[in-house]
């Protein structure tokens, strides 16, 4: 490693971190498809592999980090990984705290990164052999978490009954849609899926708003109050430290090692179900909100880093999501890098610890200041310039495309479906949680049960 | 120039409704998401065959209808802030 080298990494870290900041905050540009093409063009162009995963490593930090603001402020997650956080997001929007929802996502990932990565670098050789006892156990993992989530819920029967019924309604749908043809046989539809439970309440009150009489009825006749509370001095350079309480700081960095531990299962189903637990030690709802944002952002960049860390690390060979995903021109980009030669066998373990952390450190600063220094400015110009309804429609407008694109639109109709029950259920008391593990665990509860 | 449009809107009505924890009057969000879903299909159907395309068009289109209803819808909110 020469000082040349260094700087280069740096400076991919800074150009990443730019990019990805913007980039990151677009609803619906997801990691796999933004960040992919451009890793794999750096690496096709020739640039040393210690540059390329240090950008790498900077960019999914930015584009994870940044998404604090577009969730906080408007509801709307900027990536399939962030869908989990707004239900709680739009809790403390309500209360007016939007800003310090900002701050709390950014400090959780903050702490997140500072947590996974040494985890992940130290663990990466010991856990490799536990990787497919743990993937064998998924299904389970997810139905013992949704019947979890479910018993800690405060309308545990509607819960438990809500489960079954939505694993059976959304495989149904995918082997109708294999029958039909939209979707190739074997190919599981998710992320609609997914953005559909996240839809359903609006997606209800949407069609409930179309009847003129219930219009009539729960109409409101005065603007929405917003207020924003006093600011305490924020300090010129702020502190995560100081951002999260004892409680947030201990339970994010426990939730990100564990998730780390946990880095051979989907990350976005760990996120909700760890941070659905950690939350459950609340009860205010507005603390509780807060504790879910800080932890379940923690896991996520502990789920991203050690997903592409310890594959990469320990054996050269895509196993996580985030390898197969976003990650993947890492471990394959021919002809420059395959499965026998790839970032596994081209660098040492040093390369990997210093451009981990560069990339890692200068994406998390930069975006973490730029994130917390302006949350408040940022929520106020939403607040008085982006009327709800632009973004409702934006939203709505994203789901309808990514359903159109995983499956057609027979698809579309599927989403219907399931935004309407999901709806019904999230109304009659049913948490995003337990939905959310019903889906995950939806393949392997038609394989036990029926 | 901007909640002009809106105004003739809501003309009949001045009612709000929820939806999503915030406030919206129904007809600016039908305008909006006429706007968001026409443009997003626009983009979407019109780009070419290509891997990436569509989704950035589609994307394109449904930002360009966010941008256009931010102009011609009027938030319902009152921000106050506290001293």
């Amino acid at each position: 490693m020469t000082p040349v080298l260094i700087l280069q990494m740096i400076l991919a870290a800074f150009a990443a971190t730019a990019i990805y900041t913007v980039v990151g905050a677009i609803p619906g540009a997801d990691e796999t498809a933004t960040l992919a093409p451009v890793t794999l063009v750096l690496i096709l162009a020739g640039l040393h592999p210690a540059v390329v995963l240090a950008f790498f490593m900077a960019a999914i930090v930015a584009c994870k980090l940044i998404d604090a603001v577009p969730v906080s402020v408007a509801g709307i997650p900027a990536g399939v990984m962030s869908t989990p956080l707004v239900p709680h997001a739009l809790i403390l929007k309500a209360h007016g705290k939007t800003d310090e929802s900002i701050r709390k996502i950014a400090s959780g990932a903050l702490v997140g990164t500072l947590v996974s990565i040494p985890v992940s670098l130290l663990l990466a050789s010991f856990i490799i052999p536990y990787a497919d006892a743990i993937k064998s156990y998924g299904g389970t993992l997810f139905f013992v978490g949704a019947i979890f989530l479910a018993l800690m819920s405060k309308n545990k029967v509607v819960a438990l009954i809500s489960i079954l019924p939505l694993a059976i309604l959304i495989q149904g749908l995918r082997q109708f849609y294999w029958s039909v043809g939209a979707v190739p046989e074997g190919t599981n539809v998710f992320v609609s899926i997914f953005l559909a439970i996240t839809i359903g309440p609006a997606i209800l009150s949407l069609l409930e708003l179309l009847n003129p009489k219930i219009r009539a009825d729960k109409q409101v006749l005065k603007k929405n109050e917003i207020r924003l509370e006093a600011l305490d001095h924020l300090s010129r350079v702020p502190n995560p430290f100081k951002i999260l309480t004892k409680k947030e700081l201990g339970l994010s960095a426990i939730a990100s090692a564990v998730g780390s531990f946990l880095f051979i299962l989907s990350p976005v189903g760990i996120t909700v179900f760890l941070g659905e637990l950690v939350a459950s030690k609340e009860k205010d709802p507005v603390e509780k909100a807060k504790l879910a944002l800080t932890s379940m952002e923690a896991l996520a960049q502990g789920t991203y880093i050690s997903g592409t860390i310890i594959p990469l690390l320990a054996i050269g060979i895509p196993l996580t999501p985030m390898a197969m995903g976003p990650a993947n021109p890492l471990f394959n980009a021919p002809p420059v890098l395959t499965l026998e030669n790839n970032l596994h066998h081209m660098l040492s373990f040093d390369t990997f610890v210093v451009a981990t952390l560069i990339g890692a450190v200068i994406a998390s600063v930069i975006t973490f200041y730029l994130a917390v220094r302006f949350s408040r400015q940022i929520s106020k110009l939403v607040f008085k310039y982006i009327p709800h309804e632009a973004l409702i429609a934006l939203f709505m407008a994203l789901v309808l495309l990514l359903a159109h694109m995983d499956g057609g639109f027979v698809n579309v109709i599927g989403v219907l479906i399931i935004g309407l029950i999901s709806g019904l259920f999230h109304r009659l008391g049913v948490s995003y949680g337990v939905m959310f593990m019903a889906l995950y665990a939806a393949p392997w509860i038609m394989e036990t049960f029926f | 120039m901007k909640g002009q449009k809106e105004m003739k809107l809501e003309k009949k009505t001045q009612t709000y409704n929820e939806i999503w924890d915030d406030l919206v009057a129904f007809r600016s969000l039908m305008l909006a998401l006429a706007l968001c879903i026409s443009f997003m299909a626009g983009g979407y159907f019109l780009a070419p065959n290509q891997a990436p395309y569509s989704l950035f068009m589609g994307l394109g289109g449904a930002l360009t209808g966010f941008v256009i209803s931010s102009f011609l819808i009027k938030p319902k909110r009152i921000v106050i802030e506290e001293k």
